[in-house]
């Protein structure tokens, strides 16, 4: 079965943790004396990445389950699954922008603390956003491990987020 | 992992364990150029492989500076891909090189060397880098895998990073041989 994308609520969520991870990288390659920041930087500008590709996955992944769902097709479930396993990667992922967020605003100039803690921010509401996703799906129940999963990110990306907040605060 | 000098030396001397090692260094490095530079598939890509690794056991001696053994294998592996695609019936000289398999070629070469600079890192680097830059791990699945406490992941692989750089850096300056063979 082939159908559009469809640029729905995990689309979006991971545009947002890949803008906010640019931003983390922008951030560190910004910050003198510190000599680590380029490795940082490397990290954030790979999870940037693979946050796009997650979200050319998800609008891909939903747009299937959608259409197997209208049609009632014989692999529903197997569509369904794939529309909740890349929104958990994309939670995964925008709670690790978070942590590096975290990382580079306790070190980064003081000018630039804020970019790096709203970026926190941002990429932990994309988590936020896409656990609600794994949780809303048809096939997943509330003690499926990948809802633990997801919530469990959700907690870190938390965690990192209030730590980049408070950095400088 | 032993230079790329020693590596000839001990092929000329004869030993069967250097020959070995020489073709499990490069046998990634033949077969992407073969598929990605010049677009073999299948048996042609395979014919190709054996090939060069033949010419390159017949002709090691010839190399002039052992230390550019990896362009010298490159030139060899790009003469091989011609002449398998001017037997495939192509024979405008001209028409032979696909486009784009200069920027391949550069793009293989450092993938390369960060990937001996990265065999040379202490085994707890190779593997939390490997493990987020090419397995797209999360942080916590590999503190979880490697036992690493959670938050000093991110920390750690920007550590690794910087070891990664240092050894790049320093294999890269100063410029190495010309890779030519004798005449």
């Amino acid at each position: 079965m082939s159908s559009s994308p469809i640029q729905g609520a995990g689309f979006a969520a991971a545009q947002a943790a890949a803008d906010a991870a640019r931003l983390v990288a922008t951030v560190a390659r910004e910050t003198d004396g510190w000599p680590r920041a380029a490795g940082v930087a490397a990290q954030a500008t790979a999870l940037a990445d693979r946050l796009d590709e997650l979200a050319r996955e998800d609008a891909e992944a939903f747009a299937a389950a959608l259409a197997a769902l209208e049609a009632s097709s014989g692999d529903l479930t197997i569509r369904m699954d794939r529309a909740a396993e890349v929104p958990l990667e994309i939670t995964r992922t925008a709670a690790d922008v978070c942590e590096t967020a975290a990382l580079v605003a306790e070190r980064c100039d003081g000018v630039l603390r804020a970019d790096a803690a709203g970026a926190a921010a941002l990429a932990s509401g994309a988590a936020v956003a896409t656990a609600h996703l794994v949780r809303a799906n048809l096939v997943v129940s509330p003690d499926d491990p990948r809802l633990v999963q997801a919530l469990r990110a959700v907690d870190d990306a938390r965690f990192w987020t209030k730590r980049a907040l408070d950095a400088g605060a | 992992m032993a230079g790329d000098a020693e590596l000839v030396r001990r092929c000329l001397d004869g030993e069967r364990a250097a020959w070995d090692e020489l073709v499990e260094q490069y046998s990634r490095y033949v077969y992407a150029i073969a598929h990605q530079g010049y677009r073999l598939r299948g048996p042609d890509a395979e014919d190709a492989f054996q090939e060069v690794f033949l010419r390159v056991y017949d002709r090691l001696g010839s190399l002039r500076d052992p230390e550019a053994l990896r362009p010298w294998i490159a030139q060899l592996t790009r003469r091989v891909c011609l002449d398998r695609l001017a037997a495939a019936g192509r024979d405008e000289p001209s028409d032979l090189e696909p486009t784009g398999v200069e920027q391949t070629m550069e793009d293989l070469d450092e993938a390369f060397a960060v990937r001996e600079a990265l065999g040379e890192l202490p085994e707890e680097c190779q593997e939390v880098l490997d493990r987020f830059f090419c397995r797209d791990e999360s942080y916590r699945t590999i503190g979880e895998e490697l036992g690493i406490p959670s938050g000093t992941i991110a920390s750690r692989i920007s550590r690794c990073l910087g070891k990664l750089r240092e050894r790049f850096e320093g294999r890269n300056e100063p410029p190495g041989g010309s890779g030519e063979v004798k005449a």
